[in-house]
């Protein structure tokens, strides 16, 4: 793309500077890149391996096709990504889509991950990958935004000027704050411990796992090189517990549950991190010359696993839509409207109910009968697998409610008729 | 959970009273796991759990108190926090049993920690479970139908099975298991109703209950509580500390009043890396 005058008569060094060199932000600038636009990659952080820390890096398989497109699968498996389904325990049992029906995430720890979706994002061409430089400030003109003003260790400035600036800096962006973009926050009512070990699977087939233990959480994420993530993710009750002792609180915790994963006989590598702060941040995607991905659009709580992958599919769509206006085929408006709509039809309604959630508050009487008939019944339990992967969107598991309070009707049934011909069940009592 | 093979049954003889008795290990030791009921509650809560220990090489007891399971109270007997706990004195004195590692549940937590305070030597280690000092604690609203004359007695009256069956399973997160009801209803009898009504109307204030209890950063303590207990709230469990500084605190996401009944093996499992 040349770098010609803009609409608003803005002359651009780059068509898009990108700030932040993490998920999101390298890969829009893959994208973008390959779709033949100049870009600047700004990432505070001096070290080319830097990597996120606190994440479950479990990417959900809503976000494979994005993986795939981009050519960051195979590259991703080479470097010992896992394939894993998911599934959830309950108190009415476990929720496991069919055997060959249950969708596939990938799983790589961040430390792997983050240097190799940089790397792939220095190779790009039209790339320019800029390290230990901070953004701080936006450049201005007739309203718009057109660029970043950027500062290295030495203190010094550089101004960048672009059609198109995008934040990728995460849940707290200093670039939507730049651009006094408004940010609704949710309360978060949970905190996550973390970390990893060596040993058994949490799942007999190796898969990831989650325990929905109302309200306390708790997962297993099996990863590359043989490791499980754990984490726990209670409500803030339990926070003097886990700060008195994070390592010792982590494994009773796991080891406490029902069905326990096999934290006992597994060894710890490497620390236990943890995030005590995590309130849910919703954020307009898209300013005049700006738009936001990743985390920086959206933040919803860890514990759905849901941000790598819509740091994927986030920047996949926002490249999609605005190719065609870096190459000046039409107004940079028109394909940031589109980003918008296109962002909000997929992942609104996901926030809307992950946010809810988030409180810590216990599983409502409509969640409860869901959970329940999924536990119960392999179809409802697939298309439940489909929600939780965020494959679907949260409408569409409204068709499956009439079968649910058939399912549960049948249960509570069931066991009266039962009961006449055997006195002595020795059934749990209660739903 | 672990088979209950190897157990003792039988009757122990004490002056006014024959209360049951279910042992396991080495039952000559002088040092006992001493598990102490609550109610409802009968030494049967406990099989499997003497059974695990005494397999693990311990010496595990647990006896009926008085008017509970099949032991019937001796004439006289004070239906109280502070009568119970004589009693348990008497028993262990009379099993020979010099020092004593408590397991408590419920009202069995006051009884017994009233017995430790009167015998700080003889208490080697204790395990609360769902139940300890309670700072601050009002009855909950069945104890307080209980300590309601005429409204106890009614309400006493008209527990039926099916009832009894119902109310447990509403107020426990994942229900209990068929035979811990039946069994539970089935010592529930008309002299233990009674017992029940006499020593809730004897504690009018069962925060204060333990209160004498002096702090003991000698003693090792494990603490288990169902996060979903519907009579004594959750948030107890680390309050346990104000005595037991040392205490190692498991607060189970998905139980309720009765741990060792909705999560055998995790409690099993604790029970037996503490007291093993």
């Amino acid at each position: 793309m040349d770098d010609s005058r803009q609409s608003d008569g803005v002359r651009a060094d780059y068509d898009a500077v990108i700030v932040g060199a993490s998920l999101a932000g390298c890969t829009t600038a893959i994208a973008l890149g390959r779709g033949g636009a100049r870009v600047a990659l700004v990432e505070k952080r001096p070290d080319p391996a830097a990597f996120k820390r606190t994440c479950s890096h479990f990417i959900q398989a809503s976000a494979v096709p994005a993986l795939e497109r981009l050519g960051l699968l195979e590259p991703m498996l080479e470097a010992g990504a896992v394939r894993t389904t998911m599934r959830a325990w309950t108190r009415w049992g476990w929720i496991e889509a069919p055997p060959g029906r249950a969708r596939e995430g990938v799983n790589l720890r961040r430390e792997l991950l983050d240097p190799l979706v940089r790397e792939m994002a220095a190779a790009t061409t039209g790339v320019d990958l800029m390290l230990g430089q901070a953004a701080h400030g936006l450049l201005r003109e007739d309203g718009a935004i057109c660029g970043v003003s950027i500062k290295n260790a030495q203190g010094e400035e550089t101004a960048l000027r672009a059609k198109l600036t995008v934040g990728a800096d995460g849940r707290d962006s200093q670039i939507a704050e730049l651009a006094w973009v408004r940010t609704k926050t949710w309360p978060h009512g949970r905190f996550a411990y973390g970390a990893y070990f060596e040993g058994p699977p949490p799942a007999p087939g190796g898969g990831s796992t989650i325990w929905m233990l109302d309200p306390q959480w708790a997962a297993a994420f099996p990863t590359d090189d043989g490791l499980v993530f754990y984490a726990a993710m209670p409500t803030k009750e339990r926070l003097p517990e886990f700060k008195r002792d994070p390592e010792r609180a982590l494994i009773s915790f796991l080891a406490d549950i029902p069905d326990a994963p096999p934290i006992l006989v597994s060894r710890k590598v490497g620390s236990v991190t943890g995030k005590i702060e995590m309130p849910n941040k919703v954020r307009a995607p898209i300013a005049p010359g700006l738009a936001l991905v990743g985390d920086a659009a959206l933040a919803v709580d860890p514990l759905f696993g849901v941000g790598c992958g819509w740091a994927l599919q986030s920047s996949e769509w926002l490249a999609g839509n605005v190719v065609p206006a870096l190459r000046g085929e039409e107004s940079l408006a028109d394909g940031l409207a589109r980003y918008r709509r296109r962002h909000r039809d997929e992942l609104r309604g996901h926030a809307l109910q992950i946010n809810e959630q988030a409180t810590g508050r216990r599983q409502n009487p409509g969640e409860r009968m869901l959970f329940a008939a999924a536990a119960r019944d392999p179809k409802i339990a697939e298309r439940f697998d489909a929600f939780a992967t965020r494959s679907i969107r949260p409408g569409a598991l409204a068709a499956v409610i009439p079968r649910a309070i058939a399912v549960n009707a049948r249960h509570a049934l069931g066991p009266r008729r039962r009961r006449s011909a055997s006195p002595d069940l020795g059934q749990p009592l209660g739903e | 959970m672990s088979a209950a093979a190897g157990l003792e049954r039988k009757r122990l003889p004490l002056e006014g009273a024959q209360p049951r008795l279910i042992q396991a290990g080495p039952i000559d030791a002088p040092e006992a796991v001493v598990f102490v009921h609550g109610n409802p509650g009968s030494a049967d809560d406990w099989a499997a759990l003497v059974a695990a220990l005494g397999g693990a090489g311990r010496r595990a007891l647990a006896i009926d108190l008085p008017d509970f399971g099949e032991t019937i109270a001796p004439p006289g007997f004070e239906h109280s926090a502070e009568g119970y706990a004589r009693f348990l004195g008497e028993a262990l004195q009379a099993l020979g049993v010099e020092r004593a590692d408590l397991v408590l549940h419920d009202f069995g937590g006051p009884i017994g920690l009233l017995w430790a305070a009167a015998h700080n030597e003889a208490l080697a280690s204790v395990t609360l479970i769902d139940t300890g000092i309670l700072p601050g604690f009002r009855w909950h609203r069945l104890a307080r139908v209980w300590r309601t004359p005429v409204l106890g007695e009614l309400f006493q009256a008209m527990a039926t099975r099916r009832s009894f069956r119902t109310l447990l399973g509403r107020c426990e997160p994942r229900g209990l298991p068929r035979p811990f009801v039946e069994a539970m209803y089935d010592h529930y009898d008309w002299r233990t109703r009674k017992a029940v009504l006499k020593l809730y109307r004897a504690t009018a204030d069962p925060g204060s209950v333990g209160a004498g209890v002096a702090p003991r950063d000698d003693v090792p303590a494990l603490v288990i509580w169902g996060e979903h207990d519907a009579y004594i709230p959750a948030a107890y469990a680390y309050r346990q500390r104000d005595v037991f500084p040392n205490a190692e605190v498991h607060v189970l996401p998905v139980s309720g009043h009765w741990p060792f009944a909705d999560a055998p093996d995790t409690v099993e499992r604790l029970l037996l890396e503490f007291l093993a």
